[in-house]
């Protein structure tokens, strides 16, 4: 094959003539080019490792929820779809921060969303409803057949009006939608319920009222700390089938089946209705082991579409959302917003109703009553932006920190090995002085000779960076297995390693060719 | 026509302070066919002659029409392909690549003609070149493989393979015994014989001079004698078979 191509045959019997230098110069590009893959490799695994670590801190998470309690005394969206906030304690008076409340309004409206929380459900006539959602759940409504004197699970999901505050507006179909947008990572429908939970065929009856959430198989992705201790999370296969299968949480197995027990392939009745168990779900942190009455372990999971069908309704309560990269949650809850109030044909002076949550404001608001937390939230809006981001771009600026001194070390690296093949090629210039005055004489060009040794070097610089690339990868997982740095090799940096390879190459041979093609053949042929 | 005209060329170096004249004014009409011997000893001005006719060099001053054009004014890749199309060297140390076959080594002109050969006419032309000199079996050995006057021959081949007109060899037997050295000469003699190809000869051994059909004797830059010359016959010198030069 190679005798089709004279030239670059030339160049491989060139460079094989002097297999030691040749090697040494190739051994130099080797290094710069695997400095350079590896170095790429680090930053973009740290870059990775960053977003990791604020995703696993849930610092990506959105909560989309079906109403919005703020409602009738809301702000208006503004038309940039900022997250709705409220003038409850204070009007926004231009600036970021509120204005301080006065501490006896403060106190006021304190008592006022007592009362309210006492007095009233959902269902209560005021239309400021309770946001606690365990105080307006805890009723027996588990039987979906049963006729109640007040509204059932179906109706607060269903269309029958039944306060503002949990207005059922949030659809599967919104969920596709929002999965669509650019920078989401998991979308997971869900709706939630209490009910009661019974071993079936048990003739003991044994029941535990408990947390049931209709979901999807990716919840385990968007709940960090989760982990299986029996069986499996439901599937794709499961959500698509509308199928009567349930995960139960390790506080509900303990209760129903005994301490510790594997309840796996069990029969349990909801609604009188059977359920096959196909796992149990653990903590996998020390931090939160499962307690009852907690909202993840002493809870069952069942496909949200299960639900969907035996109730026969298709609303969803929440949509869980997860964004890609922890920096751009801010941006992304505000596309979601904009996204639902564009679906759900929200008019320009129409509050929302549904509201979205990160979870940078879910946590400041811990501890406060939920529509306090709003009201503070709310006023800060930008105050996601202030933490996450921050942190995030703070980490950021130190990976480049580090990435430029790599991208230093790589281009010496470089440097010098482009030295080691200019060399390697004067010295090739000087022993072929005479073949070059031969073929200089027998009619080749400038261009002839000056592109031989050009090839030259392209030839040993590819074949040096595809080593470098091999050598650059062997680094990276070397420093992740030993050093647990974390790296990320990617196959654009890989492919692009040899193009640069290659120029580096054209570089340093330019000088020895331009020598080489300059010769005088008379002088060239008497050289000995 | 002439294919080779000289009008008073002239030639100096500079060797840093020394002006250094190689040619002082030479004159020359080379007919088409004319096997020409150029002697003269070392320093005679004779070698910096059949660079400029080997278009290697250019004269200072004086004009050097090659097959009726003017070279004199060209530039160094223009040259470059008249070197590659019309002239075949033969040089004394015969000047092979070495670890390179017999075949690629006639091949290598053929690398640089414009247009660009196809790899199978480069191989068919340099094939039929060695066959015509005799190594058609000898095609893929390295030179180091090969005898001087093998080595010669290769060379020949080399200078011929692109059809040229004209075949400058320079001291072609220099480093030959005579028995090789007298094969050599019938080659070239048939190659003009047969082919009509002209020959410029340099050579200081006038018993190497004393082939050719016309002899100029060249001193101190200057043509000293120009004459015809009945050329030594190499058939009854060596009676060896050599391959015909067809």
């Amino acid at each position: 094959m190679l005798a089709r191509y004279p030239i670059l045959q030339l160049a491989f019997h060139a460079l094989l003539r002097h297999r030691m230098q040749t090697a040494l110069a190739m051994i130099g590009v080797m290094v710069g080019v695997g400095a350079l893959v590896t170095s790429v490799a680090l930053g973009r695994g740290a870059q990775q490792s960053v977003d990791d670590q604020l995703r696993a801190a849930g610092a990506n998470l959105i909560m989309v929820t079906a109403g919005n309690f703020q409602r009738a005394r809301e702000e208006m969206t503004d038309p940039d779809g900022n997250i709705g906030h409220t003038a409850l304690l204070a009007p926004r008076t231009g600036g970021m921060w509120p204005q301080a409340p006065r501490p006896e309004y403060r106190l006021a409206t304190l008592t006022f969303f007592r009362g309210v929380m006492a007095g009233g459900g959902p269902w209560a006539p005021t239309g400021y409803v309770a946001a606690d959602p365990r105080l307006m759940l805890a009723h027996y409504e588990d039987d979906p057949l049963a006729i109640h004197d007040h509204p059932t699970a179906k109706d607060r999901l269903g269309d029958v009006s039944a306060g503002l505050g949990s207005a059922a507006t949030l659809t599967r179909a919104d969920a596709a939608a929002i999965a669509k947008l650019s920078g989401v990572q998991y979308v997971v429908a869900g709706v939630h319920e209490n009910a009661h939970i019974s071993v079936a065929d048990d003739p003991g009856r044994k029941q535990w009222f408990t947390r049931l959430h209709g979901t999807e198989a990716k919840l385990p992705e968007v709940r960090s700390g989760w982990s299986m201790a029996h069986g499996r999370f439901l599937s794709d296969a499961d959500v698509d089938g509308s199928t009567q299968v349930m995960v139960i949480g390790r506080i509900v197995a303990d209760r129903l089946f005994g301490d510790g027990a594997n309840p796996v392939g069990r029969t349990v009745t909801l609604w009188n209705q059977r359920f096959r168990v196909v796992g149990v779900v653990t903590s996998r942190s020390w931090a939160s082991q499962p307690t009852a009455g907690d909202d993840q372990f002493d809870a069952v999971y069942v496909p949200v579409t299960t639900i969907n069908r035996l109730l026969n309704l298709s609303k969803l309560n929440t949509i869980a959302v997860t964004s890609e990269s922890a920096g751009d949650v801010s941006a992304l809850a505000k596309r979601i917003k904009l996204l639902l109030r564009e679906r759900h044909r929200i008019g320009v002076a129409t509050p929302d109703d549904f509201s979205v949550a990160t979870v940078a404001q879910q946590a400041i608001g811990k501890g406060l009553s939920p529509a306090l937390a709003r009201a503070v939230t709310g006023n800060l809006q930008d105050i996601d932006r202030l933490t996450i981001e921050q942190l995030s771009a703070s980490l950021r600026r130190t990976n480049l920190t580090m990435l430029a001194l790599l991208a230093g070390v790589a281009t010496v690296s470089l440097l010098v090995g482009g030295i080691g093949v200019m060399n390697l090629l004067l010295l090739s210039v000087t022993q072929r002085t005479r073949e070059v005055g031969l073929r200089i004489a027998l009619g080749a060009r400038r261009r002839d000779i000056a592109l031989q040794f050009v090839l030259e070097a392209i030839l040993l610089c590819l074949a040096g960076g595809v080593l470098g690339v091999v050598g650059g990868m062997l680094a990276s997982g070397g420093l992740e297995h030993f050093f647990q740095w974390s790296t990320v090799v990617s196959p654009l940096s890989a492919v692009l390693a040899l193009p640069v390879a290659a120029l580096l190459g054209v570089a340093f041979s330019l000088y020895p060719a331009r020598r080489a093609a300059r010769l005088d053949p008379i002088e060239a042929l008497r050289h000995e | 026509m002439s294919i080779i005209s000289l009008q008073d060329l002239k030639k100096t170096y500079t060797l840093g302070d020394n002006v250094v004249q190689a040619l002082a004014g030479v004159s020359l009409e080379i007919e088409p066919g004319e096997f020409v011997a150029i002697t003269g000893p070392s320093g005679s001005g004779k070698s910096t002659l059949m660079h400029i006719i080997g278009c290697l060099d250019r004269p200072t001053e004086g004009k050097y029409l090659l097959d009726g054009k003017d070279v004199s004014g060209l530039t160094r890749d223009e040259l470059a392909d008249i070197r590659n199309r019309q002239i075949g060297f033969v040089f004394q140390g015969f000047n092979l690549l070495p670890r390179t076959s017999a075949v690629e080594n006639v091949e290598v002109p053929l690398l640089y003609s414009r247009p660009v050969m196809p790899v199978a006419e480069r191989r068919d032309k340099a094939m039929k070149a060695l066959i015509a000199m005799g190594l058609g079996d000898r095609a893929h050995h390295h030179p180091n493989q090969l005898s001087g006057g093998q080595q010669q021959r290769v060379a020949i081949a080399r200078a011929l393979v692109n059809e040229p007109t004209l075949i400058l060899a320079d001291e072609p037997t220099g480093n030959l015994d005579s028995v090789t050295s007298i094969e050599v000469m019938r080659i070239l003699q048939e190659l003009r014989e047969r082919r009509g190809i002209t020959i410029v000869l340099i050579t200081h051994e006038p018993d190497i001079a004393a082939y050719g059909t016309r002899v100029i004797a060249v001193r101190d830059g200057k043509i000293l004698s120009d004459r015809p010359n009945a050329p030594r016959d190499t058939f009854a010198e060596a009676p060896v078979a050599i391959a015909a030069v067809g």
